[in-house]
């Protein structure tokens, strides 16, 4: 039980997140277990970035401060996210994603 | 002086122009003195050209040219250039001819001012005048043939104008336009000729043309050409068989004009040009033989012509055209001399019987001769001076005709016998009709009461000219002949031996004076058939009823009534003119019936079809394909569209990820 941590462990992790995140940006009715679906997407891809740059960089730490800028695009993204939902909310009374669909052509 | 001889035709026809444009319309009009200062200068220049000529200070043939254009050509890919230069080109001939043109000129417009008085276009007349001389005066001293056809045509169109002088009338305007479209037909001939001398020779320049022939560069067959181009121009100018129709309508512009017509410009150029450009037919005797077989036709025709008619003029006319017939014939056999001598005294005695026949117009205010008779008491000064210009014409011994007319019977004598005899015929022709004429006019009683009673001797203006015209055609001939004088200053060209035939240079001189001369009885026997032949016309047309010639006339009246039809020669243009009318509807019934309808219509048509059918076939399966595809994609567009539900965020969402994980796949497992 003692064998070292792989790259391939890591990917495991961050594609069975990636997987979760997928899923609940589709099924969940409510757009905030969408946004924080998106969320968990979001932080996968950063295990990934911090993996690589583990295994593959091992000198640098480049590969990490990415993933530190994305966490605060993300940061960033999810308030504007939560103000444009905040905003319909307003107009329409409900936070339903089936109830959107203005932009339908 | 010679080096003047480039003002000689500008002076003309700048006081034609002054007179023309500058000029006021007035019957007192001081404005023709300025055509007969212009051309007394003129006058001036010429004789004292002729003078250095004949006394051998300058050396003939003078030329001087300056530059006019050039133009640059590539001939078989080589680039060339043409040089075109203008000047003047002074020979014996020239010199001579330029004496003619100016008197008679001088003489036609002095007599003028006392003619045409009365008229109402008075200074137009003599701004015509000196026009119609200064074109003449270009062709005569032009030592450019470009320059001369160009004056050339100037001269038809101051013959157009003049004719038509009368042009309220009738008759001056058809003379005129048959004049010039007669002519214009033989100018045609011309125009090629002088193409095809460029084409040949690459000049316009009579020496260098001269040159190159002298160098044997022209076949024969190429001369012929040429040469047939230019006696076609010539038979139109001077008025040669079949062409000559247009000089007896031509009687009808004012007489003072038909005087220059006939005696210095119009009908002398055709002869002139001929001879200028004579070392062509020297280089081709078909051609020359054309020329004396036309020129005796012509001779013998207009003769005839001239023995019926009742009109003072025509008679001269036809005379005219007889006696250029002579010149031409002359031409043919080679009497170069020959001809140019006769040119120039038949310019002073023809002058001499227009002015006279205009002088006696003037009076007696008709042309028929039959209205005239005994005249001689009426007008002693037109009487003596017409007298001596047909004892000229008739070729009476000692005036200027019988040298000139001697000279060329007898080159036509030792050329050709079959013409010899009808010129023969012909020369006691002319003497009778001229006979006729005089008789006519003048001998005997009056025969129209009225008009004699009226008639009266013209002022000197008129009565001046004559006189002086009369002394040249009786002595103009004895001074040319004189010491031999002719053949020195009318010296016959010659071609060198390796492009005549004839050898002529190595005999000299002497073989053609031999030519110059009638065999000793004949020479003896001209003068007394002359004789017999007025003697016979005194007995046919004396006393006031003529009744010998009204019989003669009623017995031969076929022949009077061919004669007077002049030889249905006009009917038979008439009739190629109304052919060639029916021959031009027929085609162009031709094309609008046949080659309209059937091809131009019918492949149109045929096109049509083609063009629906291929319309069809396009609409059909072209148009049908284009349209299925774009149907078919419209279809699968809104088919695959429809797939998807509405306005679902999530749902869209489900299909990015499905296309990305199955492109993933694709991309992964390759």
């Amino acid at each position: 039980m003692n064998a070292p941590l792989t790259l391939a462990h890591y990917m495991t992790v961050a594609g069975l997140l990636f997987l979760i995140g997928i899923f609940g940006a589709l099924t969940r009715r409510n757009i905030i277990g969408i946004l924080m679906s998106i969320e968990l997407m979001f932080n996968a891809a950063n295990i990934n970035l911090a993996a690589f740059d583990r295994f593959l960089h091992p000198d640098g730490v480049t590969g990490q401060a990415l993933a530190l800028f994305v966490m605060t695009v993300a940061a960033a993204e999810i308030v504007v996210g939560l103000a444009l939902l905040l905003a319909i909310y307003r107009g329409t009374d409900t936070v339903y994603a089936e109830d959107f669909n203005l932009l339908k052509g | 002086m010679i080096e003047h001889a480039y003002l000689i035709p500008l002076i003309p026809l700048a006081a034609s122009l002054i007179m023309l444009f500058g000029a006021k319309e007035d019957p007192h009009s001081p404005a023709p003195w300025i055509g007969i200062g212009a051309m007394a200068i003129c006058l001036g220049l010429s004789l004292s050209i002729l003078g250095a000529v004949m006394t051998g200070s300058v050396s003939v043939p003078y030329e001087h040219n300056w530059h006019w254009f050039s133009f640059a050509a590539s001939i078989a890919g080589k680039p060339f250039l043409y040089d075109m230069p203008i000047g003047v080109l002074i020979d014996g001939p020239a010199a001579l001819l330029l004496v003619v043109v100016t008197l008679v000129s001088l003489m036609v417009q002095i007599y003028s001012i006392a003619y045409m008085h009365e008229d109402t276009r008075y200074k137009r007349f003599f701004a015509f005048v000196s026009f119609f001389t200064a074109a003449m005066l270009g062709l005569v001293v032009s030592s450019n043939i470009l320059v001369g056809f160009l004056s050339w045509e100037l001269m038809g169109l101051s013959s157009y104008l003049l004719i038509g002088f009368w042009f309220e009338k009738d008759g001056p305007t058809e003379a005129q336009k048959k004049a010039f479209m007669t002519t214009k037909l033989g100018d045609s001939g011309l125009y090629l000729a002088l193409l095809f001398i460029f084409a040949k020779v690459g000049s316009f320049q009579i020496t260098q043309i001269q040159q190159f022939i002298h160098q044997g560069y022209m076949t024969p067959a190429v001369a012929t050409v040429i040469a047939i181009g230019i006696l076609f121009g010539a038979m139109g100018k001077s008025a040669q068989f079949p062409l000559f129709i247009w000089l007896p309508d031509a009687m009808e512009g004012p007489t003072p004009g038909s005087a220059l017509i006939h005696a210095a410009t119009m009908v002398a150029a055709g002869i002139f040009v001929v001879a200028r450009l004579y070392f062509v037919f020297l280089a081709a005797p078909d051609a020359m033989l054309a020329a004396a077989w036309i020129g005796c036709a012509t001779a013998f025709l207009a003769a005839a012509m001239a023995l019926v008619s009742y009109d003072i003029k025509r008679v001269l006319a036809f005379s005219t055209v007889s006696q250029l017939g002579f010149m031409m014939c002359a031409l043919g056999v080679g009497g170069y001399t020959a001809a140019l001598f006769h040119l120039t005294t038949h310019a002073f005695f023809k002058a001499l019987l227009f002015l006279g026949a205009g002088s006696v117009i003037h009076s007696v205010h008709t042309n028929d001769m039959r209205q005239m008779g005994g005249l001689s008491k009426k007008m002693p000064v037109t009487f003596l001076t017409m007298g001596a210009a047909i004892l000229a014409i008739a070729g009476i011994p000692g005036t200027s005709g019988y040298f000139s007319k001697d000279m060329i019977l007898a080159n036509i004598y030792h050329a050709n016998r079959p013409i010899f005899w009808i010129m023969l015929l012909t020369a006691l022709m002319t003497a009778f009709y001229m006979s006729r004429l005089f008789i006519l006019t003048f001998w005997g009683d009056d025969r129209d009461h009225e008009k004699y009673h009226h008639a009266h001797e013209s002022p000197f203006l008129i009565t001046g000219p004559l006189v002086l015209l009369a002394f040249l055609a009786l002595v103009s001939g004895y001074m040319l002949n004189r010491n031999e004088l002719v053949y020195r200053l009318l010296e016959k060209p010659t071609i060198t031996a390796t492009a005549s035939t004839e050898a002529h240079g190595e005999e000299g001189g002497s073989a053609e004076h031999h030519e110059g001369h009638l065999p000793h009885g004949l020479h003896l026997a001209l003068p007394l058939l002359v004789l017999g032949s007025i003697g016979l016309a005194f007995a046919l047309y004396k006393g006031p009823k003529y009744a010998v010639a009204d019989r003669l006339k009623t017995k031969f009246a076929p022949i009077f009534r061919v004669l007077d039809r002049r030889w249905y020669l006009d009917d038979a243009f008439d009739a190629l003119v109304v052919l060639c009318d029916q021959v031009a509807t027929l085609a162009y019934w031709i094309d609008t019936h046949i080659v309209d309808r059937v091809f131009v219509d019918g492949w149109g048509l045929l096109m049509r079809i083609v063009a629906e059918i291929s319309n069809l076939l396009d609409a059909l399966f072209v148009d049908r394909t284009v349209d299925g595809f774009g149907g078919l994609s419209l279809d699968l567009g809104v088919g695959l569209r429809g797939l998807v539900k509405d306005g679902q965020v999530q749902e869209y969402l489900m299909y990015v990820a499905i296309a990305f994980s199955l492109a993933a796949t694709l991309i992964l497992t390759r």
